[in-house]
């Protein structure tokens, strides 16, 4: 894999840990999994548990997330080191166009049919993995479709999944 | 030339870079077929029925394969890092990738090392990380949707998807505090191509234009339809028109390929980049005063 710089994470995201050898382990399963990640010592302010983290690119929250779940290494938390941009977009806005709904969680969207609950489109892009997950999600079911935080890798992918939750929510509701 | 980079969503396919042509449904470039139905591939079949037309030389293309771990983008950013000054293109539009400031910002390093640095466009995630490492004001055009605005606009955001809710809650009425805020904020290129209900055209701090007609709320909902404003506005400036007039006649052209198309929601974007050969020869030279003899984009 390449890497055309010894600075390869600054991608402002943090993994917290409760002990050092997790955070060793962390480290060494993602890079592993192809990940740019580096020791650190988190910042006093971001300490929750033990004096080591793991910088990572925050964009790679999604599938970083899911790595360490699936090799059973336990963290705290994953946190933004960005001041005052910690917390993901709540707003979750609805657009009716008679016969189909779209759902809307920060950049990204989903549309689906209302009689069927067929996703007939979804956001072109913004990161990597969501022309990939329109590719998976498109012209099947809501309830039959992947889920973007399972398939995708990138914080696109957590706003696309949030969309979903929220068409399968409207669908289960009102049918 | 006009060199379009970004990643397209198949695994394993490794960095193809050459002169792309359409076939079917797919594009080729390198010897190597790829999908023209979205993302990068949505935006360069755009661009590349604008050149058609216009008859100039085909986009460039530099693409790599990546479903969002990041391994196309890093073979990206390693081949324009080490062949822009070999290339020595005119116009570089960046689009889909991850959006690693430290990769961006070599690249930047040696395009200012070039005697004539190409005119730098960027959207999605080439855009957020221009932002984020503080290089906007190096880029001469961004074409961000509502929330990629907001995002510009929020000091403190290094992603979309951590905008501040406020930001993000804006309306339509709050976009041009949004592109103001974000040029004082230094995150934002030279000109602005706002895509929107209504699109907004900004240069340098000020609005300068708005295109609202036709209005076609259904493109909200096909994804891709963004991405098509950035291919046309990355051919038109290739084709010598000025960045601000590149983004009014991609907007135009966007709209009337849309009502053209009489879309849908299940409506998929390359049915209507399929329109928008019809659209220029109807607009183009009323619109712009390019009255170039179509060339074979014209069937």
């Amino acid at each position: 894999m390449g890497n055309n710089g010894k600075k390869s994470v600054d991608g402002g995201g943090l993994v917290i840990f409760e002990d050092v050898s997790q955070a060793i382990q962390g480290e060494k399963v993602l890079r592993a999994g192809g990940y740019e990640v580096k020791l650190i010592a988190p910042p006093p302010k971001y300490r929750m548990g033990c004096d080591l983290g793991v910088a990572i690119n925050l964009v790679e929250k999604t599938g970083i997330e899911r790595l360490l779940k699936e090799k059973d290494v336990h963290f705290m938390n994953i946190l933004s080191t960005t001041e005052g941009a910690a917390e993901l977009v709540s707003v979750v806005k609805t657009t009716d166009y008679g016969k189909w709904l779209m759902i809307k969680a920060g950049n990204m969207k989903l549309a689906f049919e209302k009689a069927t609950g067929i996703i007939v489109n979804t956001s072109g892009g913004g990161c990597p993995d969501i022309p990939y997950l329109h590719a998976e999600m498109v012209d099947k079911k809501l309830i039959d479709a992947p889920k973007p935080s399972e398939l995708g890798y990138t914080l696109c992918a957590l706003m696309l999944d949030r969309a979903y939750e929220e068409a399968l929510t409207v669908w289960n509701g009102g049918n | 030339m006009l060199l379009i980079a970004g990643t397209v969503p198949q695994k394993d396919m490794p960095l193809i870079a050459g002169p792309v042509k359409r076939e079917g449904d797919q594009l080729v470039a390198g010897g190597r077929a790829f999908s023209r139905i979205q993302g990068t591939g949505a935006m360069i079949s755009a661009a590349l029925t604008a050149t058609e037309y216009m008859g100039v030389e085909p986009p460039h293309v530099a693409v790599a394969g990546d479903i969002g771990k990041g391994d196309g983008t890093r073979l990206m950013y390693r081949y324009l890092t080490e062949n822009i000054a070999s290339l020595k293109p005119d116009v570089v539009t960046l689009h889909y990738c991850q959006p690693f400031m430290n990769l961006l910002t070599l690249f930047v390093k040696e395009v200012e090392k070039m005697e004539k640095p190409p005119i730098l466009i960027a959207d999605a995630g080439a855009m957020y990380a221009a932002k984020a490492a503080g290089l906007a004001q190096k880029f001469d055009v961004f074409t961000p949707d509502p929330s990629e605005i907001a995002f510009l606009a929020d000091p403190a955001a290094t992603h979309p998807a951590y905008i501040a809710n406020h930001l993000f809650g804006s309306e339509i009425e709050d976009v041009p505090e949004l592109i103001a805020a974000a040029y004082r904020n230094n995150s934002a290129a030279s000109v602005l191509v706002v895509k929107g209900a209504r699109d907004y055209i900004a240069k340098n701090g000020s609005i300068v234009a708005t295109v609202e007609e036709p209005d076609i709320p259904v493109l909200e909902a096909i994804g891709g339809t963004g991405d098509t404003i950035t291919g046309l506005t990355s051919a038109f400036v290739f084709a010598g028109v000025d960045p601000v007039e590149a983004g009014i006649l991609a907007a135009r052209s966007n709209r009337m390929g849309g009502k053209m198309a009489d879309p849908t929601p299940a409506t998929r974007v390359s049915q209507i980049i399929d329109v928008f050969p019809a659209v220029f020869k109807q607009y183009l030279c009323e619109w712009s005063g390019i009255c170039a003899v179509p060339s074979k984009g014209d069937k």
